[in-house]
């Protein structure tokens, strides 16, 4: 909403510097935001919320700065009967198909009048608010719905096919009008229009009721009878129509937060007085038809409740002075109660909070003082999120960089990665661009879409991490799940002071950090294990699968401009994780006696999984082997092609007492002679 | 032997030196492990109790001077400095790598607002992102014809029985365009008192640009308890803004229009960059953090509307309430100086690292 300086001060005594009656609107609700010095005057863009539809006028701005500068507004009261006199009533009828949505029409005829350009006065208020001037007529209509907040039309009457009489109805489906901006719009049951006819035909539309005429009944140079109309319609019809018509205009805009029925009626007044003024004319017909009055609100205020709503103790007088200054009135009700009758143009007030608010915005909310509550300790346990808080900070001091990527996706990249878009991924109804087509089902891609943006910015090694919802639609409606997606990529360079490794990420990093995040979870049960004849690996806990490690094939990370790198991904859900956490960890008693140590290399066939080799060291070592573990592993020169090495180490100890090398010496020569005889592992010399 | 002796005696002996070698056998001969100051360090014990400290200290002055007059003499003969000798490693080599992964710095700063909030005895509650109509707008007093609606457009999900030609009846799902669906929940399922805090992603239809992203995250607090009062508000907020931007801040609460509160207030911070001390004046020379506003919103806030209660079956007679939103990324983006939302959803390494 955009006004002057000085348009403000033809209803108020502004004594207020301009940037300074800026400071008080904005610290008022009216958010100044932006305040311009043209042609000697300034002019003021202000933010208005949705609730005041009264402020979206001059006159509306101008209350308000009366309240809070202690000042009278110069019109309080638009109830102008207007000069004009009636010389003769013509026949006109005005015909309403359904009241709700139009509760009040009212027309006005005015012949001979002289379409010319508008005085300069006129012209400069409207085009530094950046309304172009059309001609006098034109403009007043404008210059009046931008003084007083209530949208006019005139139509020429000798353009419109009927003199007689006009009608608000629906649209009929598919019925068309060109409106003033020189489009052809095509209009459904939805909108509402005006249209001219005297009998019950049902007529040609004129205007889109509340939102923008028609170009054939403009006022243009020629015309010299006009038809105005000040109408109320219903804020929901004016709505949809301008959302169906994607047309917003300066009228669609109030008709939709709402007017009253009192401000259409001075208004019409006002317009028909300056029209006399400045385009002559005479009136010839006034009729209006429907409401002329909304049913007057009364709230009833606890002065009480007030104060302890806002934490300030107001006066009652001067609660009572500000309300007066907004135009309510104010009448005592019994102890600290008032009755208050509010004013038609504020029909957003209804309960005793609307007053408070008012009360306290011009009091100002810098006047009310500063208080902590009293909030009762609530114990809470420990929840989900404080184990993502701690599983996060778990990969960060692992080397890992949280990311946080869109949970909308395009299609085109969940199938890249081979996802059933079309049935898993929830689609959206309305997305802007490509980009936000689905909600995805899977973290997984969106990280490889991520690494690929870092290799492209050169970096040899990306490893990242996201905990984020993913969506599914399952046969029992739309499943939200919180996962953990990892992603690993490149080659670390290790400088070390014998010198410097270069370090590849693989399977192994990802199952390390795996391992790592178990173990900072007390996460015992665990198990990572390829799937039957596929190349994902399940992570498993407690038994059940809750996710998957894989490496996305080639094809895939092409798509996604990913060349010649491998990359690894583990994804799982943490929302099984979590419920399969299991009780707070238990302190296990200290050895009380040394423990020795035998490690044994071995040469053995590559397909020999070192699992199975430390399933039968773990049975052979009882009851003294405590735990078995691989400890080195190579491939090269001394080892046959086919073949590697493996170093097993074995840790034995009892609870009862010291072992000696001769209690541990022959279940180690047994361990070694099992894995000879199970999977003909050599034993290395040295 | 004299302390002081020795000193001289050391003092002269290592004049008529003339090799690194008879060096070294001048240092064994004190310093050594069966050396004279040696000898003497371990006589301390040996003494009487009252003598202890003050014989060790004249050990000690002594031993310092012995050792000074080698590293004095030691260069003069063309020896090393033993400072080199000593140094175990080249310090200025690079650290042998602990690479530290970093969190997203709107988790570090979504961490940072509900630790300030836990302080103040607010627990924290998460809710789904995908909402149903009533959660998102009715139940908020945000009526589904209305142009308060308008500040949050909403992805509509496609029924997965839409494509059936089923499901007429259902409530149509959306993404919530903001985290106030989270006190629906709260609300409807617990009794008050209560005091909240709810992090969480939000979506809105925006075109992508340095300040608009369809996916952002939002942080909404709300308390619920009799007696509580616009004041309150002020104070918690007022507490919040000084632990996140420190206490010579400025505060303002400006008068707003929120559908779900009443009073509604915005928030406004001194800025951070100018404190407001470079809005006048021409163009160039305004602060472009605050646009020469000296203000710089960081949330939106209220009394909890009657009508919200309502929704929710609390009695709006007996009990009150203060609810506030805001937006991570721009509180972030204030508090580091970062000036495009988009670097946040970019994770770029160099970007992210930075934090």
């Amino acid at each position: 909403m955009k006004f002057t300086y000085n348009w403000l001060k033809d209803f108020v005594d502004v004594k207020l510097s301009p940037q300074a009656l800026a400071e008080r609107l904005t610290m008022t609700g009216l958010e100044v935001t932006s305040l311009d010095e043209r042609e000697g005057d300034f002019i003021f863009e202000i933010e208005i919320t949705s609730n005041r539809p009264d402020w979206l006028s001059v006159v509306g701005i101008a209350r308000e700065v009366a309240a809070i500068t202690g000042k009278k507004l110069k019109a309080p009261h638009l109830r102008s009967k207007g000069t004009g006199k009636l010389r003769r009533q013509l026949p006109f009828s005005i015909k309403i198909e359904d009241k709700k949505d139009c509760p009040l029409y009212t027309a006005k005829i005015m012949h001979g009048v002289k379409v010319g350009p508008s005085p300069d006065w006129l012209k400069k208020r409207l085009e530094l608010i950046g309304c172009r001037s059309i001609n006098n007529i034109v403009d007043i209509t404008n210059y009046i719905l931008f003084t007083y907040g209530e949208p006019l039309h005139a139509f020429d009457l000798d353009k419109m096919a009927s003199q007689s009489g006009i009608i608000v109805r629906r649209a009929q489906k598919a019925e068309e009008i060109v409106a003033i901006d020189g489009e052809k719009r095509i209009l459904d049951e939805d909108i509402l229009v005006i249209a001219c006819a005297s009998d019950s035909s049902i007529g040609r539309p004129v205007a889109i009721a509340g939102v923008m005429g028609g170009k054939d009944t403009e006022v243009t140079e020629g015309t010299v009878n006009i038809l105005l109309e000040a109408a109320v319609f219903n804020q929901v019809v004016i709505r949809k129509a301008r959302q169906k018509l994607a047309l917003q205009t300066d009228s669609s805009y109030r008709f939709e937060r709402g007017l009253d029925s009192e401000t259409a009626v001075s208004a019409s007044w006002k317009a028909v007085d300056l029209i006399q003024d400045l385009a002559g004319g005479n009136l010839a017909l006034s009729k209006e038809y429907g409401l002329m009055k909304a049913k007057g609100k009364v709230i009833n205020l606890d002065l009480e409740l007030t104060n302890d709503i806002l934490g300030v103790e107001i006066p009652a007088f001067r609660v009572k002075q500000i309300l007066e200054s907004l135009d309510f009135k104010v009448k005592a009700g019994g102890k600290n109660r008032l009755v208050v009758a509010v004013p038609s143009h504020r029909q957003d007030s209804g309960l005793p909070e609307d007053l408070i608010e008012e009360i306290s915005r011009v009091f100002g909310f810098e006047n009310i003082p500063m208080s902590l509550p009293l909030v009762l300790p609530r114990p809470t346990i420990r929840s989900a999120r404080d184990l993502v808080s701690i599983i996060k900070h778990t990969l960060a001091a692992l080397g890992l960089n949280e990311v946080i990527t869109y949970s909308l996706v395009d299609k085109g990249l969940l199938e890249a990665f081979h996802i059933d878009a079309q049935t898993s991924a929830p689609e959206i109804q309305n997305p802007l661009s490509i980009e936000q087509e689905v909600l995805r089902p899977l973290l997984a891609p969106s990280l490889a879409r991520c690494l690929a943006h870092n290799l492209n910015q050169r970096q040899e090694s990306v490893d990242i991490f996201e905990v984020a919802n993913t969506f599914n639609n399952s046969p029992s409606g739309l499943k939200q799940e919180l996962c953990l997606a990892i992603a690993l990529c490149g080659t670390k360079r290790l400088l070390l002071e014998s010198g410097v490794i270069d370090d590849k990420s693989g399977f192994l990093h990802l199952k390390g950090v795996m391992e790592a995040l178990f173990e900072r979870l007390a996460i015992g049960e665990y198990d990572f294990a390829f799937e039957d004849n596929s190349s994902i690996i399940g992570i498993s806990v407690a038994g059940e699968k809750i996710g998957m490690m894989f490496s996305p094939e080639k094809s895939s990370l092409e798509k996604i401009d990913i060349k010649n790198k491998d990359v690894f991904i583990a994804e799982l859900s943490l929302d099984a994780l979590l419920a399969k956490m299991g009780p707070a960890r238990k302190f296990i008693p200290l050895p009380k006696y040394p423990a020795i140590t035998r490690d044994s290399s071995f040469i053995l066939k590559e397909d020999i999984l070192v699992q199975e080799l430390i399933n039968v060291a773990i049975e052979k070592g009882q009851p003294f082997l405590k735990h078995a573990s691989v400890t080195d592993y190579y491939k090269g020169k001394q080892i046959p092609e086919g073949y590697r090495g493996l170093t097993i180490s074995c840790v034995y100890r009892s609870d009862s007492r010291t072992l000696t090398e001769e209690e541990v010496a022959p279940v180690h020569s047994q361990i070694c002679a099992a894995l000879s005889e199970q999977f003909g592992a050599k034993l290395r010399q040295g | 032997m004299d302390i002081s002796l020795i000193q001289a005696q050391v003092e002269s002996e290592i004049q008529n030196l003339n090799s690194l070698e008879a060096l070294e056998a001048l240092r064994v001969k004190y310093l050594g492990r069966k050396g004279l100051v040696t000898e003497l360090t371990g006589k301390i014990a040996t003494l009487p109790q009252g003598e202890r400290a003050g014989f060790g200290q004249q050990v000690n002055a002594l031993k310092s001077k012995v050792l000074s007059l080698l590293e004095e003499k030691r260069p003069t003969l063309g020896g090393q400095s033993s400072k080199a000798q000593i140094r175990p490693c080249d310090i200025g080599m690079p650290g042998i790598a602990h690479e530290l992964g970093h969190l997203h710095i709107l988790t570090q700063v979504t961490e940072e607002i509900c630790a300030i909030f836990n302080r103040m005895g607010f627990s924290v509650v998460e809710g789904p992102e995908v909402e149903t109509e009533f959660n998102n707008f009715t139940g908020l007093n945000i009526p589904l014809d209305h142009p308060s609606r308008d500040a949050f457009d909403t992805f509509y999900l496609k029924s997965p029985l839409d494509k059936l030609g089923a499901g007429k009846s259902k409530e149509k799902l959306l993404l919530r365009s903001h985290t106030s669906p989270v006190q629906i929940r709260v609300m409807s399922s617990r009794k008050p008192p209560f005091a909240v805090v709810v992090p969480g992603r939000v979506y809105r239809p925006d075109a992508v640009d340095a300040s608009h992203s369809f996916m952002f995250n939002q942080i909404e607090g709300f308390m619920v308890d009799k007696g509580i009062r616009f004041s309150d508000l002020k104070g918690v907020l007022e507490e919040f803004a000084k632990a996140v931007f420190g206490n010579d801040i400025k505060m303002r609460f400006r008068p707003h229009f929120f559908p779900f509160t009443e009073p509604s207030a915005e928030v406004d911070i001194s800025c951070i960059i100018c404190a407001g001390h470079r809005s006048q004046g021409d163009q160039q020379k305004r602060c472009s953090v605050c646009g020469g506003k000296g203000w710089l919103e960081i949330l939106g806030s209220g009394m909890i509307h009657p009508n919200v209660f309502k929704n929710v079956g609390i009695d709006p007679k007996k009990y009150t309430g203060f609810a506030f939103g805001m937006g991570v990324e721009r509180i972030a983006m204030l508090k580091y100086g970062i000036n495009d939302i988009r670097l946040f959803f970019e994770n770029d390494l160099r970007f992210l690292k930075q934090f």
